[in-house]
């Protein structure tokens, strides 16, 4: 008997044991998670573009507003609120179907009208009408890349209730809304693709890395940015991090044109006097690629064709056939440190060349050292580095390499931009955030992850 | 005796001004002096107290200065032996690919030890790590040949290069301990307020130029104590000439600074050049040390106060004092002048108070005994004179007397001899005689009745009246006599100012003098002549002329003419003229008298243009006057 029981009780333990861990490894719904970004968003409005790209806004405003269609981490166009479309009549007229049964926050449903009329706001030289279950887009001229565009954030469905609150589609909906410190998600219990598992997600506003850092080790956060740079020193044993391709242009820009021959001389010069090994390796870390191209290597495929060599003879050459040069200011984000020493460094390698930089944090210099988030999609990635810099989007009628190397290749030869580094974006996060997994555009998926709990029975630890 | 008064005041009140002055001056230059020479004297011990006490801050700056340059280097050899350094040197000794990871690891450590420059190069002179300039990794230092030796030395000035700057640093340079490839910390702090601020130097403040040959802006000019702009820039142009005759001489230079009207606001200013390691090197800098002369000058201004008071009241004691003894002094001299003015004006008993035995007093006494004796001496000449004017007037009267009475004697006599000789003849000799008596008897009588008259002239009455009138009247009443048939005519010309006014006079007396001043010119003129009456204004008073063109009269005849019964006519009684003299004196006149022999004769009479009632003491002034015209 005691033998008998004695068995009986390991495999009660067994079971136990083995309940328990696939309670563990099973979706849990509740919690709150506390995300820190170092953006202070002040607009949460998607269609609002007057407020800069970055990944802390292309992650949260997703959460709360949705667009016809997205990309998945490839690039591929995915249905969201459309289930489906087409081209009509060539590729200038597009017809959306409309996903039915979606909902926004404030409980109305979603309508084509509804959809055409927050698309027309965002969208004014299109001819847009809703057509029963369907909305018809035609364009003023032929737009091939209708739904790589519809996909951006920027033509978000968004219903603006008479009270200037804003409603949208998504997972969540906005709780507290305090601009550039605090935004407060609650899950959206009626999404049309099933409520999210967490109950609500907090996001501070314009937390430096470091204090990041520190509010992930003391627990107060559960999803966090880290600096490319720093992304080598984070511990994995207590955190994960996820580091994704790189998706970020750091790259000095030109506020205007060059204005002669003898400028570009003097721009080519100082693009051949940076030495962006070295910077990559003492100042990133070896956290980004050298790039001498807008677009990364895994988006375009032919990156490598441009040296990011450094050729100082060339550069003096350049520098010496111009008789004089006038000093440039370089600016930078003071709130960038990366950005403050990578001006000084190229500042140091342009006088090695024969060019004088002086690093402002001025709004207005010769140029600055900029950040542009890309896009996984290659055509709207140079579409929106041009008009970062204030160039226009360059007119790409295929998919093919070779037209897009071609598009690349006439937006550099602009010499509004130096690209220097190709850099990933990296976010750290708590053990006990689950399902969790940036994609390779670094892209959340807030969603579908959910908080285990921790032994005592609370979710976060 | 009014008039004469304030001349001899004026005299005496200057000689007393004058020795008032001479002693003022001389208690003045002695305090000026003895002010001038505090002042110097302190002005000196100020400046030897301003240079021991310069010498000491300086002194005091340099164990400041020492004492921070072995704290750099301190910190410096802790960072050097410290474990992330010893680590990264371990790791670059076998590999220097590594040093990628530690390109800011002289910040952070910078931060931590406080320590503005700090630099990781190693053994090939590549910065690995720079806090003052963190883009600068992968670069050489350039200064890292001059720089090595200077390992494990105490620490040293050098000018840091930095982004956009070059600033002045005190620095030191240690090396890690691994031999092969060593690598080398070199850091320091900056040169700036901060530094400056922690000079614990009372009393002063420290300011520090860099020098830039091209960069003379405020910012090359560091002052802790200035925050603003606009007053670091007034500080730079203040300081300016001492800092470029600093760096032409590269010595030390002293010099005020006046930053304000205010001298107390001045400022004594050293300059330190600041050298390199190598003499030969430029200037790296100019260290100014300032010292407030503010207690100084305060102090000066004290003692300068307080000699202007001293010497002020000095001065005013000095004057009373001078004033009481020039008074002492001059007062036996005022009266010696004062008696000598009355003797001059006549009063011959003038006489002066004699005290004490000094020399004043002595002389006082003198003076009386000379008033005395002069006295006598006029006693004894006016009595000389009275019996002269006696005897004159005996022989005047005795010879005027004889005349008559000598046709008197004859004609008794004839009488006598006409009743005793001739009986029959004696009533025709005595109707005769009687005759001749009676005609002398009435000389007689006129004699008498002149010499009666001339001692009782009348007082004048003054009444207003035209000169020019007067004097036609008498050449009216003259014309006749003058063009006299049996004598040479005589011409007469009247000369008359028309702008004379009415003077008070008595015109009666007035015509009497005048007629016998005509008269005189007349029996000047026997052989005719020229007689002109002329009158002029001259300032207050009215000048009247009568002039001849006779024989005129020698120098002694002119000093004695107005002296009564004196003559040089045959027949005349001497009192003419003592008559006119008489009648213009009564009247506040002067009469004188202008001749030569041969050419004529001028008398003048000056008659005042309003004269006061005559007084004896004028009649006698006027007469005094009279005598000094003759």
């Amino acid at each position: 008997m005691k033998l008998c029981g004695f068995q009986w009780l390991v495999a009660s333990s067994v079971l136990l044991v083995a309940l328990v861990a696939s309670a563990d490894t099973r979706p849990q719904y509740g919690g709150t998670l506390q995300v820190s970004v170092r953006e202070a968003l002040t607009s949460l409005d998607p269609t609002d573009t007057t407020q800069p790209d970055s990944f802390a806004r292309r992650n949260l405003i997703p959460l709360i507003f949705e667009t016809l269609v997205t990309t998945d981490d490839s690039g591929h166009i995915r249905p969201l609120l459309a289930t489906s479309w087409r081209p009509l009549n060539g590729n200038q007229r597009w017809q959306f179907r409309m996903r039915s049964g979606v909902k926004f926050s404030d409980g109305a449903t979603l309508t084509p009208g509804i959809a055409a009329a927050s698309l027309r706001l965002a969208n004014s030289s299109w001819k847009i009408v809703s057509d029963g279950d369907s909305i018809i887009i035609e364009c003023d001229v032929l737009c091939s890349h209708l739904p790589e565009e519809l996909a951006l954030l920027c033509n978000a469905i968004v219903k603006k209730a008479d009270d200037g609150k804003l409603n949208g589609t998504g997972p969540f909906h906005i709780a507290d809304w305090q601009s550039g410190k605090k935004l407060v998600l609650s899950a959206e219990e009626n999404y049309w693709a099933g409520r999210p598992f967490l109950d609500a997600i907090e996001i501070e506003f314009g937390k430096g890395y470091r204090e990041q850092l520190v509010s992930l080790e003391m627990g107060k956060s559960d999803l966090i940015e880290i600096s490319a740079e720093q992304s080598h020193r984070i511990s994995t044993a207590s955190h994960r991090s996820s580091t994704s391709e790189p998706l970020e242009l750091l790259a000095l820009a030109f506020t205007r044109d060059a204005q002669s021959p003898e400028e570009k001389s003097l721009r080519e010069a100082l693009a051949l006097s940076i030495e962006r090994a070295s910077i990559g390796n003492v100042i990133l870390q070896g956290a980004g690629k050298p790039a001498a191209s807008i677009l990364p290597d895994w988006i375009s495929g032919y990156a490598f064709a441009f040296s990011t060599e450094t050729d100082l003879t060339r550069a003096r050459h350049l520098r010496d056939e111009v008789r004089t040069a006038s000093p440039w200011t370089i600016a930078y984000d003071p709130a960038d440190p990366l950005a403050g020493l990578l001006a000084e460094r190229i500042a140091l390698n342009a006088r090695d060349a024969g060019l004088q930089l002086q690093p402002t944090k001025s709004a207005v210099a010769d140029l600055r050292v900029v950040r542009i988030p890309l896009l996984s999609d290659p055509v709207m990635a140079l579409a929106k580095v041009a008009a970062s810099v204030g160039l226009p989007p360059s007119q790409i009628d295929s998919n093919s390499a070779e037209a897009l190397y071609s598009a690349e290749r006439e937006l550099l030869a602009t010499q509004k931009l130096i690209p220097l580094f190709h850099l990933p974006v990296v976010y750290a996060a708590t053990p006990a955030l689950q399902d969790w997994s940036p994609r390779l555009d670094g892209m959340w998926n807030l969603a579908d992850t959910w908080l285990a709990r921790n032994p005592s029975g609370s979710i976060n630890p | 005796m009014a008039g004469p008064q304030p001349l001899g005041e004026h005299q005496s009140l200057n000689f007393r001004r004058k020795l008032l002055a001479v002693f003022t001056l001389t208690v003045v230059l002695s305090v000026a002096g003895v002010a001038l020479l505090v002042s110097a004297m302190t002005r000196r011990a100020f400046a030897r107290n301003e240079d021991e006490r310069s010498a000491a801050l300086r002194a005091q700056f340099q164990r400041e200065f020492d004492a921070q340059g072995k704290e750099i280097a301190r910190r410096l050899e802790a960072v050097a032996t410290s474990d992330p350094v010893a680590h990264m040197a371990a790791l670059l000794n076998h590999s220097s690919s590594e040093s990628a990871g530690y390109f800011d690891l002289a910040k952070s450590l910078a931060e931590n030890y406080e320590l503005d420059f700090l630099e990781f190069v190693d053994a090939n002179g590549t910065i690995v790590s720079s806090a003052q300039w963190p883009a600068k990794f992968g670069y050489p230092e350039t200064a890292f040949a001059n720089l090595t030796p200077f390992a494990g030395q105490p620490s040293f000035l050098k000018q840091e290069e930095l982004q956009d700057t070059s600033v002045l640093g005190l620095f030191a340079v240690r090396a890690t301990r691994i031999p092969d490839h060593p690598l080398y910390v070199i850091g320091g702090r900056r040169l700036d307020k901060n530094f400056l601020a922690t000079l614990n130097l009372p009393d002063t403040r420290v300011l520090l130029y860099q020098n830039q040959p091209d960069n003379r802006s405020a910012e090359s000019l560091i002052d802790p104590s200035s925050i603003d702009p606009s007053k670091a820039a007034h500080t730079t142009d203040k300081l300016i000439p001492l800092i470029n005759a600093t760096r032409e001489a590269r010595a030390e230079m002293t010099a005020i600074i006046h930053w304000s009207s205010d001298a107390a606001d001045d400022e004594m200013f050293h300059a330190i050049p600041l050298r390199g390691k190598v003499n030969s090197q430029p200037l790296l800098g100019i260290l100014l040390i300032g010292n407030s002369r503010r207690s100084y000058v305060e102090l000066e201004r004290r003692i300068r106060a307080s000699a202007l008071l001293v010497g002020g009241g000095g001065i005013v004691l000095a004057i009373l004092l001078s004033s009481w003894a020039a008074a002492r002094v001059t007062r036996p001299v005022e009266r010696l002048a004062q008696a000598a003015q009355e003797v001059a004006a006549g009063n011959w008993s003038a006489r002066v108070a004699v005290e004490g035995n000094d020399e004043l007093s002595q002389l006082a006494d003198s003076f009386n005994r000379m008033t005395a004796e002069l006295l006598n001496q006029k006693e004894r000449l006016l009595q000389a004179e009275r019996v002269a004017a006696w005897r004159e007037l005996a022989r005047r009267l005795a010879h005027e007397l004889k005349n008559p009475l000598f046709p008197l004697q004859l004609t008794v006599e004839n009488l006598l001899r006409a009743r005793q000789n001739s009986p029959e003849q004696f009533d025709e000799v005595f109707r005769e005689s009687s005759a001749t008596l009676l005609a002398e008897i009435s000389n007689l009588k006129a004699i008498i009745g002149r010499f009666s008259e001339f001692s009782k002239m009348p007082q004048p009455q003054l009444q207003p009246t035209d000169m020019n009138e007067l004097l036609r009247g008498i050449a009216q009443l003259f014309r006749a006599q003058l063009q006299a048939p049996g004598r040479k005519p005589i011409e007469s010309i009247l000369d008359l100012d028309e702008n004379l006014r009415q003077v008070p006079a008595d015109p009666d007396l007035l015509h009497r003098a005048l007629s016998n001043l005509v008269l005189n010119a007349m029996d000047a003129m026997p052989e005719g002549g020229t007689l002109t009456l002329r009158t002029r204004k001259k300032e207050d008073s009215i000048v009247i002329e009568i002039a001849d063109t006779g024989s005129g009269l020698t120098p002694e005849e002119c000093e004695r003419i107005f002296t009564p019964y004196y003559t040089s006519k045959q027949h005349g009684t001497g009192l003419g003229l003592a008559i006119v003299q008489s009648v213009v004196s009564d009247h506040n006149g002067t009469i004188t008298v202008h001749s030569e022999p041969g050419k004529g004769t001028r008398f003048v009479i000056g008659l005042p243009g309003n004269p006061e009632p005559s007084r004896p003491a004028d009649a006698q002034q006027a007469r005094v006057i009279d005598s000094g015209a003759k």
